[in-house]
């Protein structure tokens, strides 16, 4: 389970990472 | 690592294919970027310049906005729902939270359930909204997101065409900021629904989604 977990964390943190980049390009107006 | 792939390929064969789908995303959207540019007598830009531009930003966003949304309201829905013959449904006469004995919950929770399952009180009951929360809370992150980095992607394009640029707020009165979010939705319900209804009556053998191939048209909430 503990491999489980790694992809369970993986998919939180490239969710987490998009959601930051995208709303980052929007306020430096990029 | 053979075992790894074998036991996670459902997980690690869909991130694969949603990277590589990212990249065509990226490199097919500034090939039409660009395309838009020359049309404007404008120069063009670079892959970096445009995977580092809002424009890109908000196509991103405005997607997965509407993927969270879906998955939100499709998991507390069937909570409460019902679609009579539909492998996505529980039965009729069965909405509702159901009974701890049910849930496995406070005194019927199996040694090896996880630790808030345990916990009680206020943990065992956030444990078990968990999924929906979770589902409900990306879609507001992301839908705020594609707000910001729509935002700014429609101050250029009225920056180019000499037009005033607008506050955030005023973008969430902007036709473009609704026309992207109803877009999406709109053929999210159509797939749920969808999805609901066509798994009444057909079937993919071997898929959990899907009841067994010899199941009846009226059997509700079986997977095969």
């Amino acid at each position: 389970m503990r491999q489980v977990r790694a992809i369970y964390v993986v998919y939180l943190v490239v969710i987490l990472a998009g959601i930051i980049y995208c709303t980052a390009l929007g306020l430096m107006g990029r | 690592m053979r075992r790894f792939f074998s036991q996670n390929s459902l997980s690690l064969a869909f991130g694969a294919i949603f990277l590589a789908t990212l990249v065509a995303q990226a490199l097919s959207g500034v090939a039409d970027f660009n395309h838009q540019r020359v049309a404007d007598g404008l120069q063009q830009v670079s892959l970096l310049r445009y995977v580092t531009s809002a424009t890109f930003g908000v196509d991103v966003m405005e997607n997965w906005q509407s993927e969270y949304l879906q998955f939100f309201l499709y998991i507390f829905g069937t909570v409460y729902l019902i679609q009579l013959g539909s492998t996505e449904s529980k039965k009729p006469g069965e909405t509702g939270t159901e009974t701890d004995e049910e849930q496995k919950v406070g005194k019927y929770a199996l040694k090896d359930s996880p630790a808030w399952v345990h916990a009680g009180g206020w943990r065992t009951s956030l444990y078990s909204r968990s999924l929906g929360l979770l589902m409900g809370a990306l879609f507001l992150l992301t839908w705020a997101a594609s707000s910001v980095s729509g935002w700014a992607a429609f101050n250029t394009d009225q920056l180019m065409s000499h037009e005033d640029p607008t506050t955030w707020l005023g973008y969430l009165g902007q036709g473009d900021f609704w026309s992207r979010t109803f877009q999406n939705w709109q053929s999210e319900m159509l797939a749920v629904g969808s999805m609901a209804i066509f798994s009444v009556y057909l079937r993919q053998r071997g898929s959990p989604e899907s009841k067994p191939v010899g199941a009846p048209h009226a059997a509700t909430g079986q997977s095969g």
